[in-house]
């Protein structure tokens, strides 16, 4: 396919996209417009009204029952869900695992966890992040252990989001002390109802229940359960970074902050305009570099540095936009209460959405530290592009 | 009234931290916030004269001045102190020492004592002063939830009062930091007149230099514990810290603390000397210190990684600490506007 015929395929989802939109319950879009926080049923059903499209599993390969979407489709599907500030596709299973399992698992694999991950029916969590290993993932010491058909885990993962609503957990584990840490890893899907997983919540600074510790001790994982061979997991560790780092939904987050910050804007007040100007030219230089980004990829030109580009530029842009948005609203801008906002309560003072965008504001701090933070994306740049 | 030495404020300064770090560790001022302030360390500070510093030596004060509440501030900034200590120690104080004589002799045993607690709330074209009252309405007067006097004024309006608050309509909100504020409405609304834009002008520069002193505070707190985790967090085999990059980031949030120390130094000074350079300066020192901060809780969160985000550790809680005070007393655009006429 030309890249022609890409973009116009693209610019067709985006219609379709808004069409859906403006179709969704009033009581969902009325969360959305007040950026409050969904539980596990509203996700649930959000995924599910996706997949009534198709579109939850759209870039899966068709012989999996998805539609064959390239690189340009599923970037603009999630820029274009985020524009339009509807909930993000929640990843763990159709975007970070399935495809793992597809281009790697086996045909019991393939049969048992794709569907369900399809409809919705299971709730996944990613087991990589450990206390000793963040940035330096290939450092994790969770332990799997052979034991007749069986592996028994031990350890502590970390930063696991929903893990609290999960169904089942991917996990990288050390199956093997290498003097290359990277060569004894293996992953392993883990049913979170296994005795011996214990998750501990962890508050983040929105006031919210996002991520978890997750602690296995002595828990037995059959062996069919393992993706890829033993100790050949970091290569399927990598593959999933890679789909994980490309995201669309930070240029629509941006775009949607901008919009958001320009109505709040005095078209009188020169500095403010000023302002808005620098950031929406910032936004243009990114939206171009990002969308070039993904044509590379599409034409397989890459200079492997697409996706750190994108969540580079992306993250750090969105938090400089959001940060003027909470400058701009004053003392509404400070005026925050998870719980009322939770309950969908009128605001106190200021705009209807202003705890929301406090609470996007928070929680987007760590925008440049998960799914591998600024400093280590800086790394892969020098390397990929320059050989630094 | 003499100025005190630079050594007295320093013995006081030291006082102040002796306390904090010895009563008010993370976990007290953690709990404080879940309630929004501890009666208990208000006790604390009663009984060890904070809340009386402010007033004359005859009511039992120190006459302090921006330097010596600026060593309360950053105390409170430093270690995180949740109760109304700016709102009614340190301004609202020092406006009720504008009434008469005989209301302040009346007043100033209850304000040593904690038992008389001040919200003050100042506008910018948000009050008018006519006939049949105060009309109008201030949002974020900090601890204006129960405060039992109010102070409020509008530096556009030229005017400071002093209001009941049986007499105002308001509504209590919770701040992002978890210290409470209010939205306070007034409809002819009696008052008692403090002054007018002198008054009200000098309100907002004692407020920003106390602001200045809590955000020195809370720059230093970041600024150390950023360092403290480089220098133990290991990943790839090494210390954080002994990756150039991260060194030199370092290097750039000690300059803007000390930066933010300077202005808020020369601040201090001027407003204490009433020199005619205090208003530049103290503009000066909110506006830069503003930003700067915002610059080191950046930071510290992302150098931090993961575990700055959480409620576990300081961080988190500085930064939104941080946005409270960069929003209050009209923010930076306040400070901008108060440069702009200077020059």
């Amino acid at each position: 396919m030309s890249l022609d015929a890409a973009y116009a395929r693209a610019q067709r989802l985006r219609e379709h996209i808004r069409a859906f939109a403006a179709e969704l319950p009033a009581d969902l879009r009325q969360r959305c417009a007040q950026h409050a926080p969904l539980g596990k049923g509203e996700y649930v059903r959000w995924m599910r009204l996706l997949q009534a499209r198709g579109w939850a599993t759209a870039h899966w390969p068709r012989a999996h029952g998805g539609q064959d979407w390239s690189a340009l489709e599923r970037f603009v599907f999630e820029d274009e869900l985020a524009r339009l500030g509807l909930p993000w596709v929640i990843p763990f299973g159709v975007k970070y695992v399935a495809p793992v399992i597809y281009t790697h698992g086996s045909a019991w694999q393939q049969q048992r966890f794709l569907p369900p991950i399809a409809e919705s029916r299971e709730w996944w969590a990613q087991g990589y992040s450990e206390p000793g290993a963040g940035s330096d993932l290939a450092a994790l010491q969770t332990r799997a252990e052979r034991d007749g058909d069986d592996y028994l885990v031990n350890g502590q993962k970390i930063w696991t989001t929903y893990a609290q609503w999960a169904d089942w957990i991917f996990c990288l584990v050390r199956t093997a002390q290498t003097p290359r840490p990277q060569s004894g890893i293996s992953f392993l899907l883990i049913d979170m109802r296994s005795p011996g997983i214990r998750v501990k919540p962890i508050a983040t600074m929105d006031g919210y229940h996002h991520v978890n510790e997750v602690w296995f001790e002595n828990v037995r994982v059959p062996v069919i359960q393992r993706v890829g061979e033993e100790n050949q997991g970091w290569r399927i560790a990598k593959f999933l970074l890679v789909n994980e780092r490309t995201a669309g939904a930070i240029v629509g987050m941006a775009w949607a902050a901008l919009q958001r910050l320009r109505e709040l804007v005095d078209p009188q007040d020169a500095a403010g305009r000023r302002q808005l100007l620098e950031l929406e030219l910032r936004f243009d230089a990114f939206e171009a570099a990002a969308y070039a980004a993904v044509a590379r990829m599409l034409t397989g030109n890459e200079d492997g540095a697409e996706a750190a580009l994108i969540k580079l530029r992306g993250t750090e842009l969105y938090q400089a936009i959001a940060e003027t948005l909470i400058e701009r609203l004053g003392d509404a801008g400070v005026a925050y209460d998870p719980d009322a906002l939770h309950r969908g309560a009128a605001q106190c003072i200021g705009p209807a959405d202003g705890g929301g965008l406090i609470k996007e504001h928070l929680y987007n701090r760590a925008a440049t530290i998960f799914g591998g933070a600024s400093e280590i994306q800086r790394g892969i740049v020098a390397s990929a592009v320059f050989g630094l | 009234m003499t100025a005190p030495t630079d050594a007295a404020v320093q013995a006081l300064a030291e006082a102040f931290e002796r306390y904090a770090r010895t009563r008010y560790p993370f976990e007290r001022s953690r709990a404080a916030a879940a309630a929004g302030w501890s009666t208990d360390a208000w006790a604390d500070y009663a009984a060890q004269g904070w809340l009386a510093m402010a007033l004359a030596e005859h009511h039992g004060g120190i006459d302090a001045d921006a330097r010596v509440l600026g060593a309360l501030m950053q105390t409170v900034g430093r270690h995180l102190l949740m109760e109304p200590l700016l709102a009614s120690a340190v301004l609202g104080t020092a406006s009720l020492r504008r009434s008469s004589p005989a209301c302040l002799d009346a007043d100033a045993p209850q304000l040593a004592a904690g038992a008389l607690r001040v919200a003050v709330g100042l506008g910018h074209g948000a009050l008018a002063l006519r006939d049949d009252g105060l009309h109008g309405e201030l949002a974020g007067v900090l601890h204006g939830d129960d405060a039992q006097r109010y102070v409020v004024g509008d530096t556009a309006a030229g005017l400071l009062c002093l209001v009941e608050p049986a007499a105002v309509q308001r509504r209590a909100y919770r701040l992002v930091d978890g210290r409470r504020a209010a939205l306070l409405r007034f409809h002819r609304t009696p008052v008692l007149r403090l002054g007018g834009a002198e008054a009200a002008e000098r309100l907002w520069q004692e407020a920003a230099v106390a602001l200045c002193a809590e955000t020195l505070g809370a720059a230093e707190a970041l600024v150390d514990a950023t360092a403290a985790h480089l220098k133990v967090r290991k990943q790839f085999g090494r210390t954080l810290g002994s990756n150039q990059v991260l060194a030199h980031r370092m290097s750039e949030l000690y300059i803007l603390r000390e930066e933010i120390r300077a202005l808020t130094a020369a601040a201090q000074q001027a407003l204490a000397a009433q020199d005619g350079a205090a208003a530049r300066a103290v503009a000066a020192a909110r506006a830069y210190g503003i930003r700067a901060a915002r610059s080191i809780a950046n930071e510290a969160v992302q150098m931090h990684g993961g575990i700055g985000i959480t409620e576990e550790l300081p961080v988190s809680h500085h930064f939104r600490r941080l946005m409270v005070n960069a929003a209050l007393f009209g923010g930076r655009e306040a400070a901008l506007r108060r440069l702009a006429a200077a020059d």
